[in-house]
């Protein structure tokens, strides 16, 4: 697993910079040197606080936010800047996108019928309207909702039924790449694993890649392969999931993995959640960037935490071993 | 409590599909709108009302015949200046007409220019509302040929239009449609900036969906109730320029029968034969509050907030 | 633990129904509590279940729709739900029964600053002079975190970030050094990383001048956090309560069992996670039997015919189920939930996925 050179990339984000209001005196880097690659199939997730850029660096994927520098490529093709109209008809098919808040975004003035097929009859993707229709029953029903529900509005729906509307609506589009965007966080903590289920599941059905945007660290380690961690605009550690939670390195992801909380009063009672305090970085000034600690390992640091880093996960390694 | 029957504590069937069922009968939208509208009896009574001051005024002046220039009885002093009663409703005038011919006449020519100018103000404001308030290109150069044109001084360009065009039911459409479609395009506009960056908006975005197919689908249904707030303001205030214009001088000219004619006409005779103004600007007040007032409350129920 | 010590605040029987339109919403069926000195109470739910609307009626609180159509809730003898009026209320809300909100904005005045608006709350309620109250209300921001708080005395709202807001929000509400503090969901809001510190905050801060906590919460890690006793709400109803160890290691209800099994951090990779089906009944209609019988797959007949009472499992913790009468099947706990302690041990400790150094 580890050796990611011969898989397949299907999103890369090169040295990727996004500036809001560019050029005034309001101007707001909000995503900084963002470089990482997606490979096809797996689920990568971005996990960071609010004001982190997360959320702004999945929608440059789709196309919504211009990077200021850099470029991010869609299957070897570059689709940020400007592309030509048949090429943003392409990405826009191919990567589809899940909302946080399924009330603010679905069209509460049209039927769910009309709401699922808005992408079919955007690219004309079906033969005729017996055909139409067929597309959107089997889209419901691949999301556990029924045929009759057509005919509703959206206000109708309980939040979680209305988030697999969301979901729906994507698929049926037979994208490549989803972005996920706290595709969960705003549902009601019994239905959250009913949406996480299912996008498992349609992910295995379909051959499909998610970038995964997630302020929990604990929802990340059940359906994620791959993590980045971002702080401000900059991504601090890129690593497969299960080592991220075995050799966390940068002091940052320390301090969000020790406030996920547990549900065990025992435990949660003593147990240390770490403050992150920046201060304990090398503070000479030394040039920072991703360095790979161990294979598919990433951590943004300087040349001297870089070799703390590698000494740190070499003992831990040996204390699991021993 | 039946505890002798322990067949109860058994498990129940369980069927997962069961609870995704929607127990709440079907929601449709205009259904919705007029099961609203008529649950008020007073909105009833108004629409009723209105609708039968409509119909009369398009059906009575065909059987009445009335035209201001057509004065059989100008030479019979017994039939001037009647005042209402048994054989004359509203009375008579200073040419021996029937006044309730006059206002029906008169009110048929008014109402159904103020429909005819809200109708082209409607179909030419909107559309290019919603492209305005949509694409920020637009925008730019939009907002200055508004301000060009929200200055030009409304009475000025009327008497302009009424010499270049002469007098008559044309010219007095154009005049109140020329420039009066910018005002509905700007009030659009700014409704479509409110709601234009919400995300179900993204969402449609990010399914490719083209911006005339958003207008249509994702932005004016939105607006149907606002929309027409805006035409239960319109219509009135319509009728209004027209008799405000008619009594200017500028609006159908001395041929045709209008409110505004009518009040023109009979001011001069406010202080010995009231009625004969009175009359006539009293059904013009009951025209315009009815149609306000139904508007206002069909607007109120195409809100989807009413429809609990 | 609870029996020998005093109650301060006592809800019996709670009804609340609100009118919406034309029709009745009985948000609330029937609900009692009694808060024990110093202790802090979770009461976890689903958003609809009632948990907000609940803990109003001890402030007053409720939308001008809602009517507590039944039952009482003493405080110093008095019956709360009596009260109507602000000037009834003055001496108790904000003052003896302090709350705390989601969105800290929603308390502040965004265009008034930090220290006017600590110290008016001190000068209403103390009626001390304007010095003093300043002196107060420095310490106050010290007390709940505020680094440098004379300097940032006269700082606006939106001068501080979110986790500030919330701590100086924290600080208005213990001003009057309050009886009882309601937290509703004070850190939903909130990043993570500042969730921990904003309940750390809190349980230092009862520790030291003793006040009750109420918290309010979806969240269960949140409860592991906090509590000491945690009722469980659902379909407007405490469903089961008990102390914190009983409801996360030894649950009676369904409902609870389902909430801690969908927990994700219970998930295992290539595994689903446990999930609730449907949704929470609709408050509207009158309900029949156990409001939870539709959604639960371990549901018996007789939950779709009549109301379980409260069974007693120990002194200190009760569940709402039919499933513990005599008559009923026995039902082990799901899976997931079993030996939950142990799973979470060998998460946390040394090499688990949540160990941290």
């Amino acid at each position: 697993m580890s050796n990611n050179n011969n898989r397949e990339v299907i999103v890369s984000v090169k040295h990727v910079d996004i500036t809001f209001d560019a050029g005034t005196k309001k101007a707001f880097k909000a995503v900084k040197d963002a470089n990482f690659d997606i490979y096809k199939g797996e689920t990568f997730a971005l996990v960071g606080e609010s004001g982190s850029g997360k959320t702004t660096l999945g929608r440059a994927i789709l196309r919504i936010n211009p990077c200021s520098a850099g470029e991010i490529t869609f299957e070897g093709k570059r689709i940020s800047g400007k592309i030509s109209r048949e090429e943003d008809r392409n990405v826009v098919r191919c990567i589809q996108m899940i909302f946080q808040d399924p009330a603010a975004s679905l069209n509460e003035r049209a039927t769910i019928e009309y709401c699922v097929s808005e992408g079919l009859y955007n690219f004309h993707l079906y033969k005729d309207e017996a055909d139409r229709i067929a597309k959107v029953d089997r889209a419901l029903q691949d999301v556990g909702l029924l045929p009759e529900h057509k005919s509703r509005y959206p206000h109708e729906f309980s939040g979680g039924q209305r988030q697999r509307v969301g979901i729906a609506r994507a698929m049926i589009m037979e994208p490549k790449f989803i972005v996920a965007d706290e595709p969960i966080s705003a549902l009601d903590v019994s239905i959250r694993a009913q949406v996480l289920n299912l996008m498992n599941k349609l992910k295995a059905e379909k051959d499909l890649t998610y970038l995964f945007i997630a302020h929990d660290l604990s929802v990340v380690r059940f359906i994620s392969d791959r993590i980045a961690v971002i702080h401000l605009g900059e991504i601090v550690e890129i690593a497969e999931s299960e080592t991220l939670f075995e050799y966390p390195l940068h002091p940052y992801t320390i301090s969000l993995l020790s406030a996920v909380p547990m549900p065990d009063p025992l435990i949660e009672k003593n147990r240390k959640h770490v403050v992150y305090d920046p201060s304990v970085l090398d503070q000479s000034g030394a040039p920072r960037e991703m360095r790979e600690v161990r294979p598919g390992h990433f951590v943004h640091c300087t040349e001297k935490e870089f070799a703390e880093y590698q000494a740190k996960a070499s003992r831990m390694e040996k204390e699991k071993k021993g | 409590m039946d505890m002798e029957n322990t067949n109860l504590f058994e498990f129940a069937e369980f069927d997962e599909l069961e609870s995704e069922h929607i127990a709440a009968p079907r929601y449709s939208y205009w259904k919705s709108v007029w099961r609203t509208f008529f649950k008020n009896k007073f909105t009833v009574g108004v629409a009723i009302l209105l609708l039968i001051i409509i119909a009369f005024a398009l059906i009575q002046p065909m059987i009445s015949g009335y035209s201001p220039i057509i004065t059989p009885n100008i030479n019979n002093a017994s039939l001037k200046f009647v005042k209402p009663c048994k054989d004359h409703i509203f009375g008579t005038d200073h040419v021996g007409n029937e006044v309730f011919d006059a206002v029906w006449a008169g009110a048929r020519n008014s109402i159904i220019i103020s429909f005819i100018c809200t109708a082209i103000n409607m179909l030419v404001g909107i559309p290019i509302g919603a492209l305005w308030g949509f694409s920020k290109k637009m925008d730019r150069w939009m907002i200055e040929v508004y301000n060009v044109i929200s200055n030009v001084p409304f009475l000025l360009l009327a008497m302009i239009l009424s010499y270049v065009l002469g007098a008559g039911m044309r010219s007095l459409i154009i005049t109140m449609t020329c420039t009066e479609w910018i005002f509905v395009a700007y009030f659009i506009r700014t409704q479509v900036m409110i709601i234009r960056d919400r995300e179900y908006n993204l969402a449609s975005k990010c399914l490719g969906t083209g911006t005339w197919t958003m207008i249509l689908k994702n932005i004016l249904p939105y607006l149907i109730s606002v929309i027409m707030t805006y035409v239960s303001r319109e219509v009135p205030s319509l009728i209004s320029y027209e008799v405000f214009l008619s009594y200017m001088g500028l609006g159908l000219g001395t041929t045709n029968a209008s409110l505004g004619q009518s009040i023109a006409m009979y001011t001069s005779y406010m202080n010995g034969y009231p009625h004969l103004f009175w009359i006539p600007v009293s059904v013009l007040a009951i025209i315009s509050i009815s149609l306000y007032i139904v508007g206002q409350k069909l607007a109120d129920a195409a809100d989807p907030r009413t429809h609990m | 633990m609870a029996e020998n010590r005093n109650v301060v605040l006592s809800a019996k029987d709670i009804e609340v129904k609100f009118r919406v339109r034309d029709n009745y919403l009985t948000a609330i069926r029937g609900v009692s509590l009694d808060l024990y000195e110093g202790e802090t109470f979770a009461i976890v739910g689903e958003s609809g279940s009632g948990k907000s609307v609940f803990t109003k009626t001890f402030t007053g609180m409720l939308e001008s729709n809602g009517t507590i159509s039944n039952g009482s809730v003493m405080f110093h003898g008095k019956d709360l739900t009596k009260l109507k009026t602000d000037k009834d209320w003055e001496g108790i809300r904000g003052a003896k029964i302090s709350t705390i909100f989601q969105d800290p904005m929603t308390s502040l005045n965004p265009i008034r600053t930090i220290g006017s608006q600590i110290t008016e709350v001190i000068e209403k309620h103390q009626g001390i002079s304007k010095a003093e109250a300043k002196k107060q209300a420095i310490e106050m921001m010290e007390r709940v975190g505020i680094v440098n708080a004379a300097n940032r005395f006269d700082e606006y709202p939106f001068q501080y970030s979110g986790g500030m807001r919330q701590r100086i929000v924290i600080a208005i509400a213990l001003a009057c050094h309050p009886e009882i503090l309601i937290c509703d969901e004070p850190t939903t809001a909130l990043d993570v990383t500042i969730q921990a510190q904003i309940l750390q905050l809190i349980r230092d801060l009862q520790k030291e001048l003793g006040f009750t906590t109420l918290y309010i919460t979806h969240d269960l890690g949140v409860v592991a956090n906090v509590a000491d006793r945690v009722g469980v709400m659902y379909g407007g109803q405490i469903i089961e309560f008990g102390t914190v160890e009983e409801i996360f290691f030894e649950s009676c209800h369904p409902y609870t069992w389902a909430l801690l099994s969908s927990l994700p951090q219970l998930g295992i990779k290539g595994q689903d996670l446990y999930y609730i089906t449907g949704t929470p009944p609709s408050l509207y209609n009158k309900i029949k039997g156990d409001a939870f019988a539709p959604r639960n797959e371990h549901a018996l007949k007789i939950d779709f015919e009549q109301e379980p009472p409260f069974f007693k499992v120990s002194d200190t913790h009760y569940a709402k189920t039919w499933l513990l009468d005599p008559r009923a099947p026995r039902l082990e706990r799901p899976e997931v939930i079993q030996d939950l302690h142990a799973k979470i041990k060998k998460m946390t400790d040394k090499g688990g996925a949540f160990h941290v150094e």
